[in-house]
């Protein structure tokens, strides 16, 4: 409550505090993916291995489908996996269709135009020489293929990365064959992304205790960020030193060894079959409905 | 590696000189003899080369002057290229790192813990069952598949002192074990000591710690500031010598030094 008066004024806000949220959301997101994996749902029994083959599976029949209903049939089948699994649905859907919009939707949006995809025109937007132009129904069909392609397969990947900790999928790559190197350089960049950002944190909120009235964003804010960026830097060098000598002191030398427990059960083949058959019949409905 | 050393003497430094990029001295005319089942403190001031020294012991640097053995072997860079008496060095001596963040790398603490047993060539089913032995030892069992983001100061030295005695090493190097810890853990950490020694560990540790001196460490060696080992002796003979521990800025004159009775 300001004396003068200002309450309910908006102001920007600063590079310091969007810095310390974008922190502070990832880590949230991150506890929420590792609670979500932790469920006790139809997913999370599954062995990663059977999931990431079985998406890969889907993913390639998602990509092999000519017909928006298929497409639809898998789409709904998510749905029910992931209700299944114990996520909200609603959230799931708000997850995958967030994004479809920016990436996708921007991208076919001049493909459903008559200027690009010829065709019966369903809606038109203009007229060009007396020859009425807008939507084709050729370009909508189309444009709706790659959306509700991209929908599905999204709605795969997303089921799969919260349904696994990091960790296990992870393994389930080695275990795919994966080189053992590029597993330990991707497991120690996600363990060591949050020290950094631990840091980052550190030093932004050091800023914000020295800092009297509004951040401004000026050249001293610039020169702030590029000695923060350099700090980061040079830590992340002192301590990729420090983790290779705690390597090599524990027997280290340039072949990392990790352990994995993993174990194929009567419901990984159950899954595993109900995928398989479930893939055959949205093809085969595919072929039925033709092109 | 093959101990053709006759007497019980572990670690042995004779003139020990280490300087970063050849222009920082760290390390000057070092020379010390660590015996089996010995605790020795490592007591120094802020950047006398008291981690540097535990680095060389732990064959991760390497002194430009002098000569250091290890179970009667000469430790260099070229003896550790041997894979034999790398494996037979690194599961002898084990090292707990002060920043236990570069100790703690993997995405959960059971992976962690299982990395040396592994790297020395154990067998899943072997490693994964010393893992739990281990963790249930230390009382962590439930931070297992944990990852190390989620855990506080305290666990991530339990978990980091996890991933050496997971090995069973004969020496136990601790670079200032109880920096940063809350009291709980430092006592527990402080008869965790105890307990090893008793279970006849030789263990080697920088500190600051004075307060408990006596019962962290038989010996204590001195580096002054200038690098070089100052003094050595029992702890109650090095509390003795305040002016000492003036002169080589490990205490303040205001600095209160526990009592300590001399042990028979």
């Amino acid at each position: 409550m300001c004396p003068c008066g200002c309450i309910g004024k908006r102001k920007k806000v600063s590079f310091v505090e969007k810095t310390l949220n974008g922190g502070s959301g990832l880590l949230k997101q991150v506890m929420f993916s590792e609670d979500v994996a932790a469920e006790r749902g139809l997913l999370q029994r599954i062995d990663p291995r059977v999931k990431l083959l079985s998406l890969l599976g889907l993913l390639v029949v998602a990509a092999l489908l000519h017909n928006i209903p298929m497409l639809l049939v898998m789409y709904a089948a998510t749905l029910g996996l992931a209700a299944a699994s114990a996520l909200s649905v609603g959230f799931f859907i708000k997850r995958v269709w967030l994004f479809i919009p920016v990436f996708t939707g921007i991208i076919v949006l001049p493909a459903t135009l008559s200027i690009v995809t010829h065709g019966q025109v369903v809606l038109t937007l203009w007229y060009w020489h007396g020859q009425p132009e807008g939507f084709t129904a050729q370009g909508l069909t189309g444009a709706g293929l790659v959306v509700s392609r991209v929908a599905t397969s999204i709605s795969l990947v997303v089921l799969l990365t919260l349904t696994t900790p990091w960790v296990r999928l992870l393994a389930a790559l080695r275990s795919l064959g994966v080189p053992r190197i590029f597993i330990l350089i991707i497991g120690m960049a996600y363990r060591y992304l949050f020290l950094l950002l631990q840091s980052v944190t550190d030093m932004y909120e050091a800023r914000k205790a020295r800092t009297v009235g509004a951040a401004r964003h000026d050249a001293g804010a610039r020169r702030f960020v590029t000695a923060s960026a350099g700090a980061l830097f040079g830590k992340a060098n002192q301590l990729s030193d420090e983790v290779h000598q705690a390597m090599t002191a524990r027997g280290y030398r340039g072949n990392p060894r990790v352990l994995y427990r993993f174990r194929f059960t009567a419901t990984d083949a159950g899954y595993l079959f109900g995928v398989v058959v479930f893939a055959a019949l949205v093809l085969g409905g595919d072929r039925i409905l033709g092109r | 590696m093959t101990g053709s050393l006759a007497d019980d003497r572990l670690l042995v430094c004779e003139g020990l000189n280490y300087s970063y990029l050849n222009r920082f001295p760290a390390l000057v005319d070092v020379s010390l003899e660590v015996r089996r089942g010995e605790k020795v403190a490592l007591l120094g001031a802020n950047g006398c080369g008291k981690s540097t020294l535990l680095k060389v012991l732990d064959g991760l640097v390497f002194p430009q002057d002098g000569r250091y053995l290890a179970f009667g072997e000469p430790v260099t860079e070229n003896s550790l290229e041997d894979e034999q008496m790398s494996m037979g060095f690194r599961s002898r001596v084990g090292f707990v790192f002060q920043n236990s963040d570069a100790q703690v790398f993997s995405p959960t603490v059971r992976e962690e813990v299982a990395f040396g047993p592994l790297q020395l060539a154990m067998t899943t089913e072997e490693a994964g069952q010393r893992v739990d032995d281990v963790l249930d030892m230390l009382g962590i069992a439930d931070l297992a598949e944990r990852a190390p983001f989620q855990l506080s100061g305290g666990q991530k030295k339990k978990v980091a002192i996890a991933t050496v005695l997971v090995m069973n090493p004969e020496i136990l190097l601790f670079d200032e074990p109880t920096a940063t810890l809350d009291p709980r853990t430092q006592e527990w950490l402080t008869e965790l000591l105890g307990h090893l020694n008793s279970a006849g560990k030789t263990i080697v540790l920088a500190t600051h710690d004075i307060h408990v001196l006596d019962r962290i460490a038989d010996r204590c060696l001195v580096f002054g500031e200038d690098h070089r080992i100052v003094t050595q002796g029992p702890p109650q003979d090095v509390l003795a010598q305040r002016d000492l521990l003036l002169q080589v800025n490990l205490i303040h004159q205001h600095t209160e030094l526990p009592a300590i009775i001399a042990r028979d």
